[in-house]
């Protein structure tokens, strides 16, 4: 909160170092206080971002080390990874977020534009669509989410962030073969229970499938994708395109 | 510079720059000076990206944290008291800016119902410290409360936030 003055600021800060406990609660209550930010958000003024790009093009990035020479090249060679890795990582995550968002309201309303839906039903599905959305933000912004890159068979990355907290992952693949209009893809979870459906996708719209969620993932479960005739099917009947433990 | 990081970078930007300065303007309110602090952290994310620790919190809570900080000293530093406009809104987040995107349109949603659960005390301790960035002794003067119950309610608070916004503890 911030609410407290530069000389408490340090003693505080040397207090935490040493207690595991209250940084434990600190982090839980730094991420609430962050929401009190994000809901304050507003378009900033333009020109910003061209001086920002600009500063940063001609600044470098600081490395978190500056004792023991030997260390040293290896040490700011990491750091860069990582900064890389990170900056990489949020950015995917933020563009995700957006998408998952925004695709899900607009599917709604395409909806309900198209087939003159009534308004206690829009507004039912709006909401629908807004939790899932919600759901999928959590699981991106998610401490403990983790992402990986798959090889799709016959052609296309698949990505998965997966929160294992949340028992819940976020599926989209990019680069796909079009399909006929008679197929379609559909990602499915397999597991001991069954085969779960997870989504089904008519039309690879450029290339791309979902985002979509999958929750209450068990351990063991695979996440698949196949080909199916368009009306869809119960169970994967064709060759799996992906095949993932997870 | 590689320039797969300035790339990385600029999505950076489009993902953090509304909500950096959003809570910077709502705690210096001045929009010249929100403007250069926004720069100055958005710079400072660029410079230090490597100090980020994902084992003690999420990206989103490590900018905010840098950010509202940085307004907050500036408030301090450069403002005297009694040029500081006062009024700050107590009850409410402000509704006079651009439409948003969808997600941060939902999350102020999510955000002002949850300071509806709040008692009215934790409710404007919040708001005047987080968004006023007022220290608890200057919180605990202007709602004439002692800082011990202050620091209480605001810890309270905190923790009743948190649940509600359904942040993994």
């Amino acid at each position: 909160m911030d609410a407290i003055s530069e000389e408490d600021r340090a003693r505080f800060e040397r207090h935490l170092a040493r207690c595991a406990e209250c940084a434990q609660e600190i982090a839980s209550l730094r991420e609430a206080t962050a929401r009190l930010a994000t809901a304050t958000a507003q378009t900033p003024p333009p020109g910003l971002k061209e001086r920002v790009m600009a500063a940063a093009a001609t600044t470098r990035q600081r490395s978190p080390v500056t004792a023991d020479v030997p260390a040293r090249s290896a040490w700011v060679r990491d750091a860069r990874i990582r900064t890389r890795a990170w900056l990489r990582s949020l950015a995917w995550r933020g563009r995700l977020v957006v998408a998952a968002a925004a695709m899900a309201t607009v599917a709604v309303l395409g909806a309900a534009v198209v087939f003159g839906v009534s308004n206690g039903t829009m507004r039912q599905q709006l909401s629908q669509a807004q939790a899932s959305s919600q759901q999928a933000a959590a699981v991106l912004t998610a401490r403990d989410a983790t992402m990986m890159a798959r090889t799709v068979r016959g052609g296309g990355t698949a990505t998965i962030v997966m929160s294992h907290s949340m028992h819940a992952l976020v599926f989209t693949a990019a680069g796909l073969h079009a399909l006929p209009a008679s197929r379609a893809y559909e990602v499915w979870l397999i597991g001991s229970s069954g085969d779960r459906l997870v989504g089904m996708f008519p039309q690879a719209r450029d290339h791309m499938v979902g985002p979509v969620i999958a929750s209450g993932l068990r351990s063991g479960d695979h996440l698949a994708l196949t080909v199916e005739p368009a009306g869809g099917t119960s169970r994967p009947t064709s060759p799996m395109m992906l095949d993932l433990v997870l | 510079m590689a320039r797969g990081d300035s790339a990385a970078f600029d999505a950076v930007y489009e993902q953090i720059a509304s909500s950096v300065f959003g809570v910077v303007k709502r705690v210096i309110r001045d929009p010249a000076q929100s403007e250069e602090v926004t720069q100055d952290v958005l710079l400072d994310i660029w410079q230090d990206a490597s100090k980020f620790d994902a084992e003690r919190g999420s990206a989103v809570a490590w900018v905010m944290t840098l950010a509202h900080r940085r307004a907050v000293d500036r408030v301090r530093s450069v403002q005297k008291e009694a040029e500081r406009e006062r009024r700050v809104a107590r009850d409410d987040i402000p509704y006079d800016e651009v439409a948003e995107a969808v997600e941060s349109s939902l999350e102020r949603e999510r955000v002002r119902r949850c300071l509806g659960s709040l008692t009215e005390l934790q409710r404007e301790s919040v708001t005047l410290a987080y968004y006023g960035g007022y220290t608890y002794g200057q919180v605990a003067g202007l709602l004439g409360v002692p800082t011990g119950t202050i620091k209480t309610r605001m810890r309270d608070a905190l923790i009743r936030l948190r649940d509600c916004l359904g942040v993994a503890s």
